[in-house]
């Protein structure tokens, strides 16, 4: 117990030693853990609003209630030989009432109607079509089809938010990996500055025996906290943001839900966390490899 | 508790610093590595510490195979050992008391433990009534007893000094020489490397000389004296001088000798004085195996080599 007080002691007086570095690694880790958060709740949100276009479905035909096992089977399989359709596949009222739990995860009004009313939503034919510009036709044929209710196509704003996301999604990885790699390095930089600064003690306690996880630990320690504050930072700033968004935009389209299961954050969110203190270990564990007073 | 089989030590660059050396060294016993600066006495410390593995041969130290001893197991044998150098190597930002502390804290041993340990062992070195100090408002000489202090407050079954009295005047030199005496008196096998003539030739000890790496004289009861050819001519000044100091017989000689320069420096007599400052080596000798319970996996328990 003692031993452990002792080494928390020591790690936070490592971090006051260096104030300024230290709080460049910070930084760097919030940065990075900033984008990474923000891309996966970004990526979050689209991917909910746009469940329903996912896999490249860009029409959907809602059925009649009263279509047969039989005849939608055949409507199916008829739809499936149109030349302008790549693919089509088959959604119950089952199936939507789950998917639509997910759109509506943190809305409950929306939640106690599905709940009360689990057959709501009907069922449908999703179709992917072979190329984009056939949408037309495609919905065109279906709405002359009987069975078929009504007949949705995704519109421009729902191409648009998937282009978005997936170009801003891979420009954001890319920066989270580069500032991540640089958030490793600061790290390691302000534990080689720890490292240093105590390098007669380290000598002194290899000298009389001290345990080399003893001489270690409170460096690992240090390494971890500065991850785990970088990433706790970034955690509260993605959630307040995506708060704010909510607040702020409130008069949006109905079918645009910028609300975000709590799930989703506290998963996400201690994952990011995790990151953080998996960069701090990294980061700690790769200046005590190469640092010549350690070695035995 | 201290055996090299045909050690050998090649530097990368293929400086030989020890050739081929066998020595045995039994428990109690105290030696003195001699010879010129760059023979490998130091190498030879640094070989028994763990902290250079021999190129080829076999060491055993404490007990344990030493040149086999896989690193993670190194702080363990590093706890029956305890070091002295030249430099005293202490932590300039702690207290006399701290300092000796931090060697007890590091190895994991109980708060009680330190608190009654440490206090015994600065009054072994006399030191108690400046533990409030800092390193840097201490002499020389007083430094090294903190030093020797760390070594000493984990009792270690070994204990190496590599040079502790280069720094220090003759006189002072002398207080630490009564120091190790008293902690080898205990039963520590002191191993120490100097080039100080008039020591080695008062204490008249276990002298092994090393000259260009290899053993070449080991004599119970030894003097400093130059190899047989030396290597560097010796000046007739430092024949003169040698021949100047009569072998003496006994510390209690030695302890006389010493004490004609020691008016020069008053304050490396410990304050305590020689005979009630034997008083208290025994009772802490005979206290000690109850008050560090955490010790008995190095030090005191007989695991000799």
């Amino acid at each position: 117990m003692t031993r452990v007080s002792y080494m928390f002691k020591e790690a936070v007086s490592n971090l006051s030693r260096n104030g300024l570095v230290v709080l460049g690694a910070i930084l760097a880790v919030f940065i990075s853990l900033t984008l990474t958060f923000g891309t996966l709740v970004f990526g979050e949100v689209v991917r909910v609003n746009t469940l329903r276009w996912a896999e490249d479905v860009r029409v959907i035909a809602f059925l009649q209630e009263d279509m047969s096992v039989e005849n939608t089977a055949e409507l199916q399989a008829e739809v499936a030989t149109w030349p302008q359709v790549d693919d089509v596949f088959y959604v119950s009222k089952a199936d939507a009432y789950e998917e639509a739990l997910i759109l509506f995860a943190n809305n409950d009004a929306m939640l106690s109607v599905l709940e009360q009313t689990p057959d709501l939503l009907p069922a449908s034919l999703r179709v992917q079509p072979a190329d984009p510009d056939d949408y037309d036709t495609i919905v065109t044929r279906l709405q002359s089809t009987p069975g078929v209710e009504k007949v949705q196509s995704a519109d421009a704003a729902i191409d648009a938010m998937i282009a978005l996301r997936d170009g801003l999604q891979l420009m954001f990885w890319i920066l989270a990996v580069a500032l991540g790699t640089a958030a490793v390095a600061l790290i390691a930089n302000t534990i080689h500055m720890a490292i240093y600064a105590r390098r007669e003690e380290i000598e002194i306690m290899r000298l009389v025996g001290a345990s080399n996880w003893f001489v270690r630990t409170p460096f690992l320690i240090e390494g971890a906290l500065e991850g785990f504050f970088g990433g706790a930072l970034a955690v509260a700033f993605v959630v307040t943001a995506q708060q704010l968004a909510v607040d702020r935009l409130e008069d949006l389209p109905d079918w645009i839900n910028l609300g975000i299961d709590n799930n989703f954050l506290v998963r996400q969110g201690a994952l990011v966390l995790l990151f953080g203190v998996a960069a701090g270990l990294i980061g700690s564990s790769l200046s005590l490899a190469v640092h010549r007073t350690l070695r035995s | 508790m201290i055996k090299l089989e045909n050690v050998t030590k090649t530097y990368p660059g293929g400086t030989v610093a020890v050739k081929d050396a066998s020595l045995e060294i039994a428990k109690g016993e105290f030696v003195f590595l001699v010879g010129a600066s760059g023979s490998g006495k130091s190498t030879l410390i640094r070989l028994i510490m763990r902290e250079e593995q021999p190129t080829n041969g076999d060491l055993w130290v404490a007990g344990k195979h030493a040149s086999g001893l896989p690193s993670w197991k190194v702080p363990h044998l590093r706890r029956s050992i305890g070091t002295v150098f030249q430099d005293f190597k202490l932590l300039p930002n702690k207290t006399v008391y701290e300092n000796v502390a931090f060697a007890m804290e590091v190895t994991g041993k109980h708060r009680s433990v330190i608190r009654n340990q440490v206090p015994q062992v600065l009054k072994l070195v006399g030191l108690s009534t400046k533990t409030d100090r800092l390193p840097r408002q201490l002499s020389g000489g007083e430094q090294q007893r903190v030093a020797v202090a760390r070594a000493f407050v984990n009792r270690p079954l070994i204990l190496l000094a590599d040079e502790p009295t280069g720094n220090l005047d003759p006189a002072t030199s002398v207080g630490i020489m009564r120091i190790l005496d008293r902690i080898n008196r205990t039963g520590t096998t002191v191993v120490m490397a100097t080039h100080d003539h008039a020591i080695v030739d008062a204490m008249r000890r276990r002298v092994v000389e090393i000259d260009r790496g290899r053993i070449m004289r080991d004599e119970s009861r030894g003097i400093y004296e130059t190899a047989p050819e030396p290597t560097v001519p010796v000046t007739t000044e430092v024949q003169t001088a040698v021949e100047d100091v009569a072998p003496v017989e006994s510390i209690e000689a030695f302890e006389e000798f010493a004490d004609k320069d020691i008016v020069s420096e008053p304050d490396t007599v410990p304050e305590t004085g020689v005979v009630s400052f034997e008083m208290e080596t025994d009772e802490v000798i005979e206290i000690s195996p109850d008050l560090d319970p955490d010790s008995g996996d190095d030090a005191h328990v007989g695991d000799h080599a």
